[in-house]
């Protein structure tokens, strides 16, 4: 009996997890969309409901509608697999993110090591779907990719390594707990921490202006050029739930998460997290992208040094 | 090492004076125009469809004579010695939109419009009538749901 209730109750949370990542993800692609035409002094969407607020539902539609093309020459069961790979990272991410005071699905003691790894995997899917279209736009695209995250996880890892340290635990609701009295935001090595790794968050999720993986002008879409219908959406939906993912745990680990007065502990998360989000956006729509080589060297000979010295730096603040 | 400091530093306030150019237009109003349901008024010497006074018309033929593709086309009968038209065909698929026929006419009486949205499915709808009052209605009142 009690395995049927835990069995429904997994379920329901699952449901409203997915629910939620759909909702988030639809917004958010609206919402780009809305920040990109008013920077270039547009409207953008305005015709689909209220300043084209359902614009994604009726592009989600179309895309459920549309044919599902394979190529010819793929390589078929890792180009079927390629888009679930992608998408499940992002799904599973939402385990440990504390939405509130009690509202997390669970709340592991090694969150942080856990969201480290999950980072690493979604590389996984956007490589097959590279190698899987059996085309060389998509093959460069997917080995750009996998170059340029395993290049941007260091800084990544090492910038949340500091906060752990900070905290003390690798618990995503005691880092939120540690920064009771001041946001970990507010101390220098932090906020050093900060800006590395949302510079490493930004090229880990592919976004301008670190996105050479689908790089428009060179590639045509990168590693999904041969996707298109439900396999592209899934595409987009991971890309954009990342972006959410990234923005939620730099608002968990620096800027005290859920905590804040007067207003519940989800408006907070939620407030701050797309506060990030628009960001994210605003460089998006302002900076030009970068080239291969550039992108490397300022992986490893700007964010690695940097951060590795905040690590030494952080560590003699703890011991002092 | 100078150099290398200088240039990182130059770096990185271009990106933030880029960054404030890009929110300063964020939350500027939008300069797009919601076509169908907003339109921007035409200038006083756009040159649309030709249209027609016709009490004003003393039928001397100059645009017929003067129109570079012969797309108008006049017939007249006399009552007491006095010309009255009788037909005004404007073909507005031949027509160049140059406007000579306004410029020939002496009593003022041929006009160029400022109606712009003149595409019909129709290829008949292109032989138009400048005696009919209601001639451009369709295109005058265009309604978007």
């Amino acid at each position: 009996m009690l395995s049927i209730l835990t069995i429904i109750w997994a379920l329901i949370v699952g449901i409203i997890v997915l629910g939620f990542i759909a909702a988030s993800a639809m917004f958010l692609i609206w919402w780009e969309r809305k920040v990109s035409a008013h920077i270039q002094s547009r409207y953008g969407p305005m015709r689909v409901g209220w300043h084209g607020v359902l614009q994604s539902v009726a592009d989600a539609v179309k895309l459920l509608l549309k044919e599902n093309i394979i190529p010819a020459e793929a390589d078929k069961l890792v180009w079927w697999l390629a888009p679930f790979i992608a998408i499940v990272p992002p799904v599973m991410a939402f385990v440990v993110l504390p939405f509130g005071k009690n509202l997390i699905v669970k709340d592991l003691n090694v969150g942080v090591l856990y969201l480290m790894a999950l980072s690493s995997v979604s590389v996984i899917g956007i490589f097959m779907a590279g190698w899987g279209s059996n085309n060389k736009y998509s093959l460069i695209g997917g080995m750009r990719s996998a170059a340029q995250i395993i290049s941007y996880e260091l800084p990544l890892i090492i910038s949340m390594i500091i906060v752990a340290m900070q905290a003390g635990s690798l618990s995503m609701q005691k880092i939120v707990l540690a920064q009771a009295g001041c946001w970990n935001i507010l101390h220098p090595n932090m906020a050093m921490a900060f800006i590395v790794y949302i510079i490493a968050a930004t090229a880990e999720i592919n976004r301008v202006p670190f996105d050479i993986p689908e790089a428009e002008s060179e590639l045509v879409a990168g590693f999904h050029t041969e996707y298109s219908g439900m396999k592209f959406a899934m595409f987009f939906i991971g890309e954009y739930t990342n972006l959410f993912i990234i923005s939620a745990i730099a608002a968990t680990l620096f800027f005290g998460g859920w905590q804040g007065p007067i207003l519940p502990g989800v408006v907070w998360f939620l407030i701050k997290s797309y506060g990030i989000v628009f960001v994210l956006m605003w460089v998006r729509w302002t900076f030009p992208r970068l080239r291969v080589d550039q992108l490397m060297g300022f992986a490893w000979k700007i964010l690695t040094p940097i951060s590795f010295v905040n690590l030494a730096i952080t560590g003699w603040l703890l011991l002092k | 090492m100078i150099k290398y400091s200088k240039n990182f530093v130059i770096g990185i306030w271009s990106l933030i004076k880029g960054l404030a150019v890009t929110i300063k237009y964020c939350f500027r109003p939008a300069v797009t125009l919601q076509y169908p349901t907003q339109k921007r008024p035409m200038s006083d010497c756009y040159r649309g469809l030709v249209g027609l006074h016709p009490e004003k018309c003393i039928v001397c033929y100059q645009c017929v004579k003067m129109c570079p593709t012969a797309c108008l086309a006049i017939t007249h009968k006399l009552e007491d010695k006095k010309k009255t038209l009788e037909t005004f065909k404007y073909n507005m698929e031949l027509c160049c939109f140059c406007g000579l026929c306004e410029q020939v006419c002496p009593a003022d009486a041929i006009v160029m419009t400022k109606i712009y949205e003149i595409s019909v499915y129709d290829r008949k709808k292109l032989d138009i009538n400048l005696l009919d009052d209601k001639k451009y209605d369709e295109w005058t009142h265009t309604t978007i749901k």
